[in-house]
């Protein structure tokens, strides 16, 4: 059902079908159009005849004379295609049948069993002529047989025509769907960071379709050579400036080692040690940032219990919330499980309290809820971001003109971001009034996972 | 112990080998992946540090190749890469510890040290330390005979520690087998708890039970 709803939806069955119904609409009218007009031709011409026959029995000059015009006229003609009938003013009748005249009009009647009357009806006329009533009808049976011939034109050509349509159409949508689906799978796997993943197609065929997947291949190639290229680089750069940092640590270490405890500049050292520290930090989230980024993380996914995650966090920052005179508060709904990176997602809710306990005064309330969707809000009643500087604080290093004496290295936000992105979440940062409200939304990644 | 160091940066093995030497250990240092597969296949060591890039062979294919060869010996894992997956990929790969460079010494050689050694048998239901005893099964810590009230989490860092009484053990360490999280927290979320931990059972006491190893972790005294 599901498969037979994906087909109508694909765009060649729809535009297959609008086709269809244009030119079976077209058929229609025409044929509609002819029937009218012949059915119009056909009437005119059963009233030209009625006329032509009365004018005919204008010879008689009396009632007799009609009488017998009208029976000798009446034996030749089967009753079934044409009535001729004539009441006299004497009561006496001639005709091929009979007919009674009421202000309704006119109806006509068999005279015996051998002289059948058509089933269709009849067009009928009935003057007044030498004291009588002159009937004179035709039948409708041509206009019935022409409405059957019209009806057989539509069953039997119209009819096979649009189930054949239909047919050919299906079946080429379900191929192409086919084609479809596997770009579509492909650009899945692509946007989950598998840069391996490209769209088989058959080498002959030249449509859209394959130029569309040869375009979203080499788009592909150029993004995997780009992304290891980054690699390299982050590699690079790793082993070469880390290497230098490990070995400026290891100097300050032995260093420190060959002092006294006693010695002055033992807290120089021990300030340079922090300082190296420091910088490695920083390097540590520039990086770790720009591969959450590239998406890898995803490959490794697996069930969290955002609840259970949460709890842990709040239970691990209660101590340090209380001695920096901050108050918490945690409300968690249920088990609020996610497909995620739990090592990612306990850093991005701790990037989400450090930077309140950083940001905020003492006596600053927290309040962390997790509720359905799922959906995660970690508030607090502190100074805010102003409205103007909430896009750039998730950027990298970007940090409030206030915040520049506090500790902290700017990347704590963008982390969050990358973080919530990683998971098809939405990030929002909101005005609390008064204070800061991060509102992380999983729901919109749950659907699109659901939808297939 | 015996242990073997397989690291191509001239600088950082000799930093690890010249320290866990002083600290009494035997080391083999090794700058090349494929010697270090046929070393390692060849001796046994208690436990090997292995840096991620090595010239020959890179260091996971070196613990892919030796977990297939039926090789048991704990391995920590060394990166300079810093990545996100590369914890899991080491894991994942047979590694049964993970460092990210630069590391502080102590950081590894606290987790050689844990690796090396099984904390104290669960059957145990009494761990001591000092006057300090805390009973397992009745949830409770007495020190020089007076109860001390611990919160559940304050009882389960305590009962960490003694088990592993006399070796130093690393705040990412405690964060990582007391609440069972792997992240880098910016504040000093571990320290607050260990400095209530210690208000409880050191402060009113003479003599301190858990020290501190400056840039490194905390321990409690084996004797």
């Amino acid at each position: 059902m599901n498969g037979l709803r994906r087909v109508i939806g694909s765009t060649p069955v729809r535009q297959a079908f609008g086709i269809l119904a244009l030119v079976s609409l077209v058929m229609l009218l025409t044929l509609l159009v002819a029937y009218v007009g012949l059915r119009k031709s056909m009437q005119d011409t059963m009233a030209a005849n009625i006329e032509q026959h009365i004018a005919g029995f204008e010879v008689a000059g009396n009632a007799s004379t009609l009488l017998t015009l009208v029976a000798a006229e009446a034996r030749v003609v089967d009753p079934a295609n044409r009535v001729l009938v004539y009441l006299a003013p004497d009561g006496r009748t001639s005709g091929n049948a009979t007919a009674r005249v009421s202000p309704d009009g006119v109806e006509i009647l068999p005279i015996s069993d051998d002289m059948l009357l058509s089933d269709d009806g009849y067009f009928s006329k009935a003057i007044q002529r030498l004291g009588g009533v002159l009937v004179v009808a035709e039948s409708r049976q041509p206009l019935e047989q022409l409405r059957d011939t019209f009806f057989a034109i539509i069953m039997f050509s119209l009819g096979p025509t649009i189930l054949i349509t239909m047919g050919i159409g299906y079946a080429i949508a379900t191929r192409t769907r086919a084609r479809v689906e596997g770009i579509e799978a492909t650009l899945a796997k692509l946007t989950e960071g598998d840069l391996t993943a490209r769209i088989a197609e058959p080498r002959k065929r030249e449509d859209d379709l394959k130029r569309i997947a040869v375009r979203v291949n080499k788009m592909a190639a150029a993004q995997e050579a780009s992304v290891e290229a980054l690699r390299q680089v982050s590699a690079d750069i790793a082993h070469d400036l880390k290497g230098p940092l490990q070995r400026v640590s290891v100097m300050l270490h032995d260093l420190r080692d060959k002092m006294d405890d006693d010695d002055p500049r033992v807290s120089i050292v021990e300030t340079a040690e922090d300082e190296a520290e420091r910088a490695v930090a920083v390097f540590r989230s520039l990086l770790h940032i720009a591969q959450i980024e590239a998406g890898g993380p995803k490959a490794h996914f697996a069930q969290v219990d955002l609840g259970a995650l949460l709890t842990k966090i709040g239970d691990l920052y209660l101590p340090t919330v209380e001695e920096t005179g901050h108050s918490l508060t945690l409300s968690v709904d249920d088990t609020q499980i996610i497909q995620g990176d739990e090592a990612l997602l306990g850093q991005m809710l701790a990037n989400l309290l450090d930077n309140v306990l950083r940001h905020t005064e003492a006596g600053t309330d927290v309040s962390v809820i997790l509720s359905d969707g799922p959906r995660l809000i970690v508030q607090d009643n502190g100074p805010g971001i102003p409205a103007t500087e909430r896009d750039q604080v998730v950027k990298r290093l970007y940090r409030l003109e206030r915040s520049r004496t506090t500790p902290g290295n700017g990347l704590g936000l963008a982390l969050v971001s990358a973080v919530a992105e990683l998971h098809d979440a939405e990030l929002h940062l909101e005005d609390a009034t008064p204070g800061l409200r991060v509102v992380i939304d999983f729901g919109k990644g749950k659907k699109q996972v659901t939808r297939y | 112990m015996k242990l073997l160091v397989v690291e191509d940066d001239m600088t950082t093995a000799q930093y690890v080998v010249k320290g866990l030497s002083e600290e009494g250990h035997t080391v083999d240092h090794i700058d090349d992946g494929r010697d270090a597969l046929t070393q390692a296949m060849s001796a046994s060591y208690d436990v090997m540090v292995v840096d991620r890039m090595l010239p020959g062979l890179d260091g996971l294919s070196l613990v892919r190749a030796l977990r297939a060869a039926k090789i048991t010996t704990p391995i920590i894992f060394l990166t300079a890469v810093g990545g996100v997956e590369d914890r899991i990929e080491g894991l994942q790969a047979g590694a049964d510890d993970y460092l990210t460079k630069p590391f502080a010494y102590g950081e590894l050689s606290a987790r050689i040290i844990a690796l090396s050694r099984r904390p104290t048998a669960q059957a145990e239901t009494v761990l001591t330390a000092g006057d300090l005893e805390m009973d397992l099964i009745g949830r409770t810590v007495k020190r020089a005979g007076q109860v001390i009230d611990l919160l559940p989490r304050e009882f389960a860092l305590l009962e960490f520690l003694l088990r592993r009484k006399g070796r130093v053990q690393t705040r990412t360490m405690l964060l990582e087998n007391v609440w069972d999280l792997s992240f880098d927290p910016q504040t000093n979320v571990v320290e607050t708890h260990v400095s209530r931990l210690r208000s409880k059972i050191d402060k009113p006491f003479d003599r301190e039970l858990i020290k501190t190893v400056r840039g490194v972790g905390y321990r409690i005294e084996a004797s």
